[in-house]
């Protein structure tokens, strides 16, 4: 095996969606330091992912009557718009040259995981799409800030129920559980301070604003980790992303969900030290540290979307342009990932989760309607019994093992069965 | 949240998240296991009953002779001549007559006011308290997914239908098992033998390819060799009327997963538990129709399970247990419905049961802002079915909880 091979598969598939076509030959060529390099420098401008037109998503402003023809019309064009946005994102990821910053924003979108089931306005999901994208790799607490300023956010969390008059938690107990310290590391006591900290907000739901209004804000002392002091919502936030704990908590979650959710953060704290200013951008490149990569213990599941991409990207195939999108989103669902539509504020499972019998049979059916509208016109060009080997660095795959291999070799005069058994096979469904 | 498919609220409570992950039975695999060791006749059956978006209790038991209930739900009361009057106090909602009928042989219990400490009306944390039985500590497993792992490894021993586990048969280590109902195409032919090849573990697999592959084992399994146990006719209902009776039609899906437990069930399947649902029950407008047809389907489909039941030799075996996240709030409001409350009636049905009516029923003169108070803690009921249907201590898996109710 190349040096370098199990690193820079992974580089591909989980700093990215997977290689196009002759990438991750090509990257073997160049050897892993020039991979991680290329990898870690984002372009200024992105062409592939500038390609893909910006949705016409708008506000849609508050429902109309019961009854009314307008009601129609607002009906027509919601489910338009809530068709319209997951799609156009992964248009983004597999259609993206340089895919850190797109799949960072994924990353992100299960951290900070909203529902456009619960806000049901596509567009204050898409404002907070681009708040996602455009502190993906930047800087921690400037995300935080805006995150907790976001539309949807507040209004997922019920953040304009939470008034001096009659408090609600939800908010603050998540921005400490699951969005910047882990749970366990705040007491009952700071939650509900945290929570008057974070009172005075109202959110026009249609286009996810958010107002400030001191008749519902708490200006008290608020005690939060043992300071006091008049915080509000921002000083507050402030004040937590300045915790250890946080460069603790997002280290781990990084972990968790680009490295190992098996096996746990080692204690070496180089994670955490790479993500003392909180500059996301280098906590992700100590995560690239070839100590982590080449372990070989470190293997994950691909989610659904990854794997959907990965195989986009593969075969050339723009996401809105299937035959049907509506059936794309379809299989998505099937497969219990469908981007905008986290199952809980926890975000998606990982692993084993996304590996039931169900899931197997959903994802058979769906790679074979994938295959079907591909060009395999390069693969149909190999020789037959240079396929699987061709395949395996097409793909970026570190290894097929002997099962895979004799399952493959028995379809390999048959280009779309070939590709449609590789895309299944525990060796691409499982990033080694 | 419009109506709650028991789909949507899964993914929205992240129940595929929770604890072990779940097999997935092929309908041949109980077929095998019905053959070669069957449930020993006379072991009792628990089947769950659970209905999402949180049933108006007062509105499925009614007080009808209560001044207060008809003042304070002007819009969405029951006349006193409409229910199905259980006492001189309380009487059902007129669409279940099959279950009144089942009240009638003394074969329901109704527990009043059921429900746990500090009532959250998140449908998904109250469910989620519901399921895991842990309304004090947070617990990542379902009750029954704890008595799962009380008991000997077996894939069969507690079975949901439908292909998402619910979180009440997970537990920390081992679930209870998935039955997907209808929907699945297995690849066919030359096509097949090759995916097949893919399922077999791979000495160089690490432990998640070892499980990708396993995943996709048992996918093709099913055969022509294979006894079609769901081809076999349901156990037939002859106390029912099959023209223009209430049953004729009842074609919903919940009647559907009652007509696989039958079938699998009369067959000797080794499963002491199994789980079905039924969504919908989030009433905040133009309640009273849609919870009469809910509650109607609830009813039928589970008088004709009873009635296809009678007549094998494990119908008395059997008890069902129905239950909601939540009752709603007394006062209607605005727009027919109501919002989401507390405390609700819980039933027992089956031979085993000790008809009547059990716990306080809440008084509508002593609300808990707005709401109904809990009068019987869920615990009670859980610690009565483990120890009295499934014959196992209660203690272990409902945390130390030890008080239960009489009702078998």
């Amino acid at each position: 095996m190349e040096t370098g091979r199990l690193e820079i598969a992974r580089l591909y598939h989980r700093f990215g969606f997977g290689p196009r076509p002759g990438e991750f030959k090509a990257a073997l060529a160049n050897g892993l330091s020039a991979t991680k390099s290329a990898l870690l420098s984002v372009p200024a401008v992105d062409s592939g992912a500038a390609s893909v037109a910006e949705p016409s998503i708008t506000n849609l402003g508050p429902r109309p009557a019961q009854k009314t023809s307008e009601l129609i019309e607002f009906n027509i064009a919601l489910r338009q718009q809530v068709k319209d946005l997951p799609l156009w994102w992964l248009d983004r990821m597999a259609l993206s040259d340089h895919t850190l910053t797109e799949r960072m924003t994924w990353f992100w979108h299960g951290h900070w995981a909203t529902a456009l089931g619960k806000i049901n306005y596509a567009y204050p999901m898409y404002i907070q799409n681009k708040t996602l994208r455009k502190h993906a790799l930047g800087n921690f607490g400037e995300m935080a800030t805006a995150m907790v300023n976001d539309g949807a956010l507040q209004f997922w969390l019920d953040g304009g129920e939470n008034t001096v008059k009659s408090p609600n938690e939800n908010l603050a107990r998540e921005l400490m559980e699951l969005f910047v310290l882990g749970v366990n590391r705040y007491t009952e006591t700071d939650v509900r301070e945290l929570s008057r900290a974070l009172t005075g907000y109202q959110i026009e739901r249609s286009s996810g604003k958010v107002i400030f209004n001191a008749k519902r804000y708490d200006p008290n002392v608020k005690n939060i980790l043992g300071y006091s002091t008049t915080f509000n919502g921002t000083s507050a936030t402030a004040h937590l992303v300045a915790q250890k704990d946080n460069a603790k908590f997002i280290s781990e979650r990084f972990w968790f969900r680009l490295i190992s959710s098996q096996i746990e953060l080692p204690g070496d704290n180089s994670l955490e030290k790479a993500f003392e200013n909180r500059d996301i951008s280098k906590l992700v490149a100590a995560l690239t540290d070839s100590q982590i990569l080449s372990n070989p213990s470190y293997s994950i599941v691909k989610a659904p979307v990854e794997w959907f991409v990965g195989v986009a990207r593969y075969l050339n195939l723009t996401p809105s342009e299937l035959k049907t999108p509506a059936q794309l989103l379809g299989y998505l669902d099937k497969l219990a990932q469908v981007p905008f539509n986290p199952p809980n504020v926890g975000g998606w499972p990982t692993d084993e989760s996304w590996l039931s019998s169900a899931s197997a049979q959903s994802r058979i059916q769906f790679a074979a309607w994938l295959v079907k509208q591909a060009d395999l016109t390069a693969l149909a060009a190999v020789a037959p019994n240079k396929r699987v080997t061709w395949l395996q660095d097409e793909l970026g795959i570190l290894a097929f093992s002997t099962r895979t291999r004799l399952a493959l070799d028995g379809v390999k005069t048959n280009p779309a069965q070939l590709l449609q058994l590789a895309i299944c096979s525990p060796e691409y469904v499982v990033s080694a | 949240m419009d109506t709650l498919s028991r789909r949507k609220f899964l993914q929205l409570s992240g129940a595929a998240a929770v604890g072990a992950a779940a097999p997935l039975l092929t309908m041949e695999d109980i077929a095998h296991a019905a053959q070669t060791r069957p449930l020993p006749l006379g072991t009792p059956i628990l089947i769950m009953v659970t209905l999402y978006g949180g049933n108006d209790g007062l509105n499925t038991v009614v007080p009808y002779n209560d001044p207060l209930y008809f003042s304070m739900r002007p819009d969405i009361s029951y006349a006193p001549e409409k229910v199905l009057k259980l006492d001189d106090q309380l009487g059902l909602n007129p669409a279940m007559t099959g279950i009144k009928s089942l009240w009638d042989q003394k074969k329901v219990a109704i527990v009043r006011g059921v429900g746990y400490p500090k009532p959250d009306r998140s449908h998904f944390t109250s469910m989620a308290i519901w399921q895991s039985g842990a309304p004090v500590t947070k617990l990542n497993s379902g009750w029954l997914g704890r008595w799962v792992e009380s008991q000997e490894v077996d894939p069969m021993l507690a079975i949901s239908l439908g292909s998402v586990l619910p979180p009440l048969l997970a537990g920390e280590k081992r679930s209870g098992s998935a039955l997907p109902l209808g929907g699945l195409v297995i690849p066919t032919g030359t096509f097949a033998v090759d995916c097949q090849k893919l399922a077999r573990v791979a000495a160089s697999d690490n432990k998640l390819m070892a499980a990708a592959a396993t995943s996709m084992r048992t996918l093709f399994s099913v055969s022509n060799t294979i006894t079609p146990v769901l081809k076999m006719p349901a156990p037939v209902a002859e106390d029912l009327p099959t023209g223009n009776g209430g049953n004729a039609g009842g074609d919903s899906n919940l009647a559907q997963q009652l007509d696989v437990v039958a079938k699998l069930i009369a067959a000797g399947s080794p499963t002491r538990v199994w789980s079905v649902s039924l969504g919908g029950f989030d009433t905040h407008a133009n309640e009273a129709n849609a919870q009469a047809a809910l509650l109607g389907t609830v009813s039928s489909a589970l008088s004709r399970f009873t009635s296809q039941m009678k007549n094998t030799p494990r119908g008395k075996d059997i008890v069902t247990m129905v239950y909601s996240e939540f009752g709603r709030r007394v006062k209607g409001n605005a727009s027919q419905g109501t919002d989401h409350g507390t405390a609700g009636p819980v039933f027992l049905i089956g031979d085993r049961v000790k008809g009547g009516f059990y716990g306080d029923q809440p008084s509508l003169s002593k609300l808990i802002n707005g709401d109904l108070a809990v009068t019987t803690d869920f615990r009670d009921i859980y610690a009565a079915v483990l120890e009295d249907v499934l014959k196992s201590p209660a203690e272990k898996v409902l945390a130390g909880w030890t008080s239960k109710g009489q009702y078998f």
